[in-house]
């Protein structure tokens, strides 16, 4: 959905003059020209609602202020989004909609980010003239398999009707009664249990739907937010991380708290699926953050900087021969492109390794929206490098495998440890990469911890070929380090091409040179 | 020589019977319409007519027709019989006892502008009275005057009786095509407008009972004829329903422009012994409420604009002085704060605002500062609400309030 070029036409927001698409409307044009017109029912994934009334507008020549939700741009035409008229229009609709709101913020989950909130204080943060009983609802209403609904709460701006109208078509919920009786509802019988549910909190401008994934968990304003890509499946969608720096005082049990979806109408539009936005404890969970060391090796202690020193060596030391046929790879495709492609390089191109394996999650099945059936978010980045996806198969792995250099920790899914065990005993020398511990760990002879997506610089191409990047949000823990950077040093280790390998001081440096040995990721990179 | 036009025959006995209707002069518009006259031609007569909108608004029916946009979908005509507008009680008596005037106005309508589908959204509670129209539309099924081909003309349509459900909101004719589509009754966003974007998301002419009922006598008589029953631009009659303190409640045809002293003191009897008038709402509990002195004023759309009221419905509600003001405020804003279908900001919580500060006044614990807020908290309805249920609570509030501040402040 590239942005249509439509005819640009001349309109004035406040004396200012700004070009618009004809067609498009006020608001969408204020938007556009860096001016946010205040609004709570109106969501860009659907049609205008014009039921809050806060996006009123003054347009001259319109005796009644409009709605700039609605309203579409004329040549010409003169807003004014800030006349006392639209102030104290704006002030009123605030004024009705906080005399039946609980004003509970202190024990709700959306204070610091709601939009009531934000709009009582742009406002002019009026004192309360309701002297009357507000109505009494229900608080504590669960609708789904995490979602709360406070009726009190809520505006009935019915952004979560429409979702699930929309969307998701399962209209669970609707709006009940009428007047001031009217309150959202979950039907008699239904439950809000589509692998969508999460997005209903999230659009919830206030914090009628709650998510009991986060609710009483910590205050918003702590946490910060990072850009980057839900590696959950191969549909790449576009998301934020929200985590905890931390307080000074006492260490948290973890840093994420919280996954959301982040626009991109080529990927995902606005929305993320429960998998990707509850699935997110691996980032804190098991993680392994120390270089592990099951076998001594040699007087020097390994770490995390010399690792790519003692591989090279390790393979410096096979013979020509043995290189092909005794070396052995386990990938995944959790590792972004520039990882693959390097180790495309290193190891089928330079050394010709034979054995090169892939150990992933089994996958599952596709939802029909966002959610692909692959659990892994770069199989078609293997696939474009030049990759056969072969499953790992343990007779093939250790018939005359002297080194397994092994990534990720999907490996013990896989295989019972019995059968792991008997197959990774024949091998001499195997060294595992792994983000997250288990029982591999003790399988291995080292095993070195990586950083996440989430921790490290990259790209991912998903399942349609579009190639996104990624920025790290987090830290990685302790020692761990991105696989890219091992293999960029190992490449120079390994003295194979080293002016070729020095050049690779970042992802970024890996894909512009992906483009020119791989024309797919040529195009997608111009 | 001005006559009544509606309500001519009402007296006769089983005028709702087909074959009485016709020894009337019935569907001979039906036939003129369709055997020589072309659709333009209808419209043209229909605009000239000045024929304003019965339901409320006044907007001049022609126009209306005249902005359904030529297309392939299929348009429909939705006639509003929801007759919801407290104080007014004048479709039922026309569709009672005059239902194939209706439907003659519905075929005519129909063949006009091109639709061979018609809705007639009646009120809910008016169970006897849809029974009547749906045996009047199996007669005229029967006459060959619905149904395929009609009268040779290659015209077809149907007319369907569809029964509300009770809310006052499905009258505003964008909630009349939700409800009708089966869902719940909330207004639409406008524009688009129904005459391009109505049921279904086809053009729609939504037009009142009496509106339409118009229809066949402005095609036998013309246009010409039609305005001198009425007004230059206001033409035709208006069915006035008179409620309230007076003698002889009732309906009254009467032209356009007729006093509305008159109203209520000619033909309506004046008022009840030992009443005296206090106020009265002109047009349906929506209209701004004029006070005894105020009523010296022609009842058409313009002379009450003027008057800073409005025509509306034509339900006349005659208040009279025993009658506690605070009393009429309490009605007024429990119906609106009852009806609001709760949709938009302004209307949804205001209306219920205000309706808690009267209803406290009312307990003897009004405060001071009452009155004020009564009054902007109105004001922050009128004119920002989604649909005009919102302007049709805040006007009567708002001049109820102003008129008769001193007797609200004795309450206090
Ligand atoms: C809240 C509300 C209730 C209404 N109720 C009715 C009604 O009961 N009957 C009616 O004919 N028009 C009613 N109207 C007016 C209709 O929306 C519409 O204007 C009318 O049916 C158009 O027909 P007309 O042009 O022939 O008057 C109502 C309007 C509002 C805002
Ligand atoms: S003005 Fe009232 S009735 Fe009309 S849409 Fe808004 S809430 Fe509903």
């Amino acid at each position: 959905m590239q942005e249509k070029t439509n005819e640009m036409i001349k309109i004035f927001i406040d004396k200012e003059p700004v070009d618009a698409e004809e067609g498009t409307t006020v608001l969408k044009a204020a938007e556009r020209a860096g001016i946010h017109i205040p609004h709570l029912c109106y969501h860009p994934a659907f049609p205008p609602e014009g039921s809050c009334r806060m996006c009123l507008v003054e347009i001259e020549g319109f005796p009644k202020l409009e709605l700039a939700c609605s309203t579409v741009v004329k040549e010409e035409m003169k807003i004014s989004t800030k006349s006392e008229r639209v102030v104290e229009a704006r002030k009123a609709v605030l004024e009705f909609l906080l005399a039946e709101h609980p004003l509970d913020c202190p024990i709700c989950d959306k204070a610091g980010d709601c939009k009531l909130q934000d709009y009582y204080d742009e406002y002019g943060l009026f004192e309360s003239q309701f002297k009357e009983a507000k109505e009494k609802r229900e608080k504590k209403l669960k609708i789904g398999k995490s979602l709360i609904l406070d009726q009190e709460r809520c505006i009935l701006c019915t952004r979560c009707v429409r979702f699930l109208k929309e969307v998701t078509k399962t209209q669970d919920l609707g709006v009940f009664h009428r007047g001031v009786h009217s309150s959202v509802n979950i039907y008699e019988g239904a439950s809000v249990e589509n692998n969508y549910s999460g997005n209903l909190a999230e659009i919830c401008p206030v914090g009628a739907i709650t998510d009991e994934d986060f609710r009483f968990k910590t205050r918003s304003w702590f946490l910060k937010e990072g850009e980057s890509i839900c590696p959950l499946c191969s549909r790449g969608c576009n998301i934020l991380i929200e985590y905890h720096p931390g307080f000074s005082r006492f260490e948290l049990p973890k840093r994420v708290y919280r996954i959301k979806a982040r626009e991109n109408p080529e990927v995902n539009g606005f929305w993320i699926c429960d998998r990707g936005r509850y699935g997110y404890s691996y980032l804190d969970e098991r993680r392994a953050d120390q270089i592990i060391m099951n076998k001594k090796e040699g007087e020097n202690e390994l770490t995390c900087e010399n690792i790519s020193r003692h591989l090279g060596e390790k393979i410096k030391n096979l013979s020509s021969a043995r290189k092909t046929s005794g070396i052995a790879l386990i990938l995944h495709t959790w590792l972004s492109n520039e990882e693959l492609f390097l180790l495309h390089e290193i190891f089928k191109n330079d050394l010709k390794v034979e054995k090169i394996f892939f150990a992933d999650l089994p996958d599952g099945e596709a939802d029909g929206f966002l959610l692909t059936s692959e659990p892994s978010p770069n199989r078609r980045g293997a696939q474009e490098i030049g990759f056969d996806i072969k499953t790992v198969d343990l007779g093939a792995l250790a018939d005359g495998t002297d080194f397994l250099l092994a990534f990720g920790p999907f490996l013990s899914g896989l295989f019972s440890s019995k059968d792991l065990r008997g197959a990774l005993d024949k091998i001499k020398t195997k060294v595992l990469f792994s983000s997250n511990s288990n029982e591999l760990n003790s399988l291995f002879d080292v095993v070195i911890p990586v950083a996440l997506i989430a921790e490290k610089e990259g790209s991912l191409t998903n399942v349609e070929g579009i190639v996104q990047g990624f920025q790290p949000v987090l830290e990685p823990p302790g020692e761990s380090l991105p696989e890219w950077k091992v293999l960029s040093d190992l490449g120079k280790e390994l003295g194979m091409d080293s002016k070729f390998y020095s050049e690779f001081t970042s992802p970024e440096a890996i894909l512009s040179e992906m483009g020119k040995k791989i024309p797919f990721f040529k195009k997608k990179n111009d | 020589m001005k006559e009544k036009v509606l309500t001519e025959h009402f007296g006769l006995e089983n005028l709702y019977k087909i074959d009485v209707y016709q020894k009337q002069g019935g569907y001979r518009a039906t036939e003129k319409a369709l055997k020589k006259m072309k659709p333009e031609e209808i419209l043209e007569e229909v605009k000239k007519a000045n024929l304003r909108g019965r339901g409320g608004a006044g907007f001049p029916a022609g126009v209306k027709w005249s902005f359904v946009p030529d297309t392939d979908k299929p348009k429909y005509l939705c006639v509003n019989a929801d007759e919801g507008e407290p104080g007014t009680f004048k479709d039922r008596y026309i569709m009672s006892h005059n239902p194939h005037m209706l439907i003659e106005g519905i075929i005519i309508t129909s063949f006009c502008v091109g639709i061979s589908v018609a809705f007639i959204y009646i009120r809910g509670e008016y169970e006897a009275i849809a029974l009547r129209l749906e045996q009047a539309i199996s007669e005229a099924y029967e006459k060959g005057f619905l149904g395929k081909n009609i009268l040779e003309s290659g015209f077809d349509l149907d007319v369907f009786v569809h029964r509300g459900a009770g809310a006052y909101i499905c009258g505003e004719e964008t909630a009349l095509l939700e409800s009708l589509e089966g869902k719940r009754g909330n207004p639409r966003l406008k524009p688009p407008f129904p005459a391009s974007v109505g049921l279904f998301q086809c053009p729609t002419v939504i037009n009142n009972v009496e509106t339409i009922s118009n229809i066949s006598h402005i095609i036998l008589n013309g246009a010409e004829w039609f305005i001198k029953q009425g007004l230059p631009k206001d033409g035709g009659t208006r069915i006035f329903g008179v409620s309230g303190m007076v003698k002889n409640p009732g309906i009254y045809e009467l032209p356009l422009g007729t006093s509305l002293k008159d109203i209520i003191f000619k033909h309506a009897g004046g008022m009840k012994e030992g009443k005296k008038l206090k106020a009265v709402i002109p047009g349906g509990m929506s209209a701004p409420i004029l006070t005894a002195d105020e009523i010296n004023i022609k009842m058409d759309f313009d002379s009450l604009v003027e008057a800073n009221s409005m025509l509306g419905s034509a339900g006349i509600i005659v208040i009279d002085d025993k009658t506690s003001i605070l009393d009429v405020l309490k009605v007024v804003t429990k119906f609106y704060s009852h009806e609001s279908c709760g949709q938009c900001t302004p209307c949804r919580i205001g209306n219920s605002w205000i309706n808690k500060i009267v209803k406290r006044i009312a307990e003897g614990k009004g405060k001071k500062e009452d009155i004020d807020s009564i009054l902007r908290l109105a004001s922050n309805i009128e004119g920002n609400t989604l649909c005009p249920l919102g302007d049709a609570a805040a006007m009567p509030i708002l001049s109820i309030t102003k008129k008769f501040r001193k007797e609200l402040e004795s309450h206090l």
